[in-house]
């Protein structure tokens, strides 16, 4: 576990370096353009201008500016935002807990039905049902999400009329109870959730069907079979719980998966997460958002490869002590 | 049985068992991927017009003139969607030919040399695998600028790892083959080596590596067009789609059905033939899979 963190510590920094090193050295110096008044790009705005010549420091030298940057990441300092003129950490916590929403209600779903359904039909291999799910999960897995997006938003959303098309909760609704307010944000997660959660369970299906079928195969199924133990006994607690290990190991690859499907969803349905943060900050050439977001994200994802990690050394000894030496 | 009916029967199994060498899988998904491909070489000849010239009047609805209507320019949709081929496929090919490239050169180097090198190039893939890759895709792209050619070297740079470790892997164990050893012995460079004996052990892993990476850099070109970040001048299928949406009140009319949902229809078209074919030649190349 130690040699992990280690490697997880040097891809922090390089997450740190890359941020800071990219918009410095790439061609164009799409920095320094933004206090140009020649360029396009020019901020014309004197109060954001001086604001973001003292966040990027790019009269000092490097080496200063670098120092400065890992400073205000400690102190919680990533820059104001050009478009907005607000602190890009506020932005960030503003759309963060939308964002958490939508991936973990996806993910949950797609983990306990993909389970469930995906060592079903490791269960009945090569029956008709089988067949037509695996052919699904290769659909729902593979096809751009957004466009699955697309789909439910014209028939849910645009022909049917059941839920609303936009947003994360109604435009300056009053609500008269919490309850009304939460029944709100919950119909304006159900189809950004759905999305999500049908192209997670695509790749989830696959993975929890294939370990299990691979499982299946095992001696020791044999010999508990011989045993004359029950079916229900054989296939949860002999089976699944062999096929759940690497099912642990890809929550975290998961996870990722699902902040990028965030960002296309996010985007189709203005759904007012992280995604749709940087997406409109990509619009505006608004850099400070840009690099907070990714930030952001790559240590949200760098927490969650650590936590699978951990809990498959808990799960798995064997593991432990190979990662131990 | 005499040797005549023997044969005959011979005769009779074999498009049977040519079908089955091969994979209905591979042989779909591949069979698509060449439809798309001769769709591509043949866009002039098949598209009524050029995607670029404004040929009717703008919003028209499907009619003989323009079969999938115009868009909000007065551009056929469907020149567009055919011409759109070409920028998916292109994308595909160059980012394929890059990631399979890079992948080749880390993980042969990593699996030939062994030890500290090898530590490290597999270090600097495991760090290029966990850190998020749209996030790290939007940043490049934002700074990098979109062309699509920036799109191609953007994809290649983010996906070569997946190839390099399996690549990587390969090398290895073939370097510890006693007929590499013994080449070795008799004083054959690590060229040679490379070229002679352990590339034909690695080119199905180049070929499957080359279809996958092709499916993964057509769903990418695709999204970052859609989000904004691809090539504005070239009409990508992602581009089209994002095009339309942007179209207030697209959906409250029925124009989505033969501008939005074309487009998207072709997109993930391309990417499960890409998938099944990946997946055919990922069951002959590994035959331990074939028994699932």
């Amino acid at each position: 576990m130690k040699s992990r963190i280690s490697a997880y510590v040097v891809t922090l920094w390089i997450v740190l370096t890359l941020n800071f090193l990219l918009p410095r050295l790439l061609p164009g110096d799409p920095l320094s353009a933004l206090l140009d008044p020649e360029s396009s790009d020019y901020v014309f705005d004197a109060q954001v201008r001086a604001a973001l010549e003292a966040y990027y420091g790019l009269d000092q030298p490097l080496l200063a500016q670098y120092g400065a940057y890992l400073k205000g990441i400690v102190t919680g300092d990533l820059g104001r935002s050009i478009q907005l003129n607000q602190p890009v950490g506020e932005l960030i916590a503003a759309h963060l807990p939308w964002t958490l929403l939508l991936t973990g209600t996806a993910l949950t779903l797609a983990s306990l039905l993909g389970l469930l359904v995906g060592s079903q039909a490791a269960w009945k291999r090569g029956s008709t049902t089988d067949r037509l799910l695996t052919a699904a999960s290769v659909v729902a897995g593979n096809a751009p999400v957004y466009f699955m997006g697309t789909m439910l938003l014209i028939l849910l959303g645009a022909e049917l009329g059941w839920l609303p098309l936009a947003g994360g909760r109604t435009p300056f609704a009053s609500y008269s109870s919490p309850l009304a307010a939460a029944a709100d944000v919950l119909a304006h997660l159900v189809m950004p959730a759905l999305t999500l959660t049908l192209s997670l369970l695509g790749i989830q299906f696959l993975l929890v069907r294939n370990n299990m079928v691979g499982v299946l195969g095992e001696d020791f199924m044999l010999v508990a079979r011989a045993k004359g133990l029950r079916q229900a006994r054989l296939k949860w607690n002999h089976a699944l719980r062999n096929a759940l290990l690497p099912f642990v190991a890809h929550l975290a690859a998961h996870a990722s998966l699902a902040i990028t499907g965030a960002v296309f969803i996010e985007t189709l349905f203005q759904y007012p997460g992280m995604g749709r943060l940087i997406f409109e900050a990509v619009g505006a050439r608004d850099y400070p958002v840009i690099q907070g977001v990714f930030l952001a994200v790559a240590l949200i994802v760098l927490t969650a490869n650590l936590l699978a990690d951990w809990l498959n050394t808990r799960l798995d000894p064997r593991l432990a002590e190979e990662v131990g030496r | 049985m005499s040797a005549l009916a023997r044969l005959g029967q011979r005769a009779r199994v074999r498009p049977v068992r040519w079908i089955s060498a091969l994979g209905l899988e591979t042989l779909l998904g591949g069979g698509a991927v060449l439809l798309f491909v001769l769709v591509a070489l043949a866009a002039p000849l098949l598209a009524p017009y050029d995607p670029h010239a404004f040929s009717g009047q703008p919003l028209e609805r499907p009619s003989a003139a323009h079969p999938l209507g115009t868009n909000d320019a007065g551009q056929d949709i469907l020149s567009e969607l055919i011409y759109g081929t070409r920028i998916s496929l292109a994308v595909g090919l160059g980012a394929a030919l890059g990631t399979v490239a890079l992948g080749l050169l880390v993980g042969a180097v990593a699996g030939y040399a062994g030890g500290p090198v090898d530590t490290l190039l597999m270090r600097l893939v495991d760090v290029m695998l966990t850190l998020p890759r749209l996030p790290l895709l939007i940043l490049l792209a934002a700074f990098l600028g979109s062309g699509l050619t920036q799109t191609i070297a953007i994809i290649s740079l983010l996906f070569w790892p997946v190839t390099a470790r399996v690549i990587r892997a390969q090398v290895q164990s073939q370097r510890q083959r006693g007929y590499v050893r013994m080449a070795r012995n008799f004083g054959a460079g690590p060229g040679y080596v490379l070229r002679r004996h352990i590339l034909p052990a690695v080119a199905p892993l180049i070929a499957f590596g080359l279809v996958a990476a092709a499916g993964r850099a057509v769903a990418m070109e695709a999204g970052l067009a859609f989000l904004g970040l691809g090539d504005p001048t070239a009409k990508s299928w992602g581009l089209m789609m994002r095009f339309a949406l942007n179209l207030p009140g697209l959906l409250l009319t029925d124009r989505w059905l033969w501008w939005l949902v074309p487009p998207g229809l072709c997109i993930t078209a391309l990417i499960l033939a890409l998938t099944y074919l990946g997946m055919g030649l990922e069951v002959r190349l590994q035959p331990r899979l074939r028994r699932r």
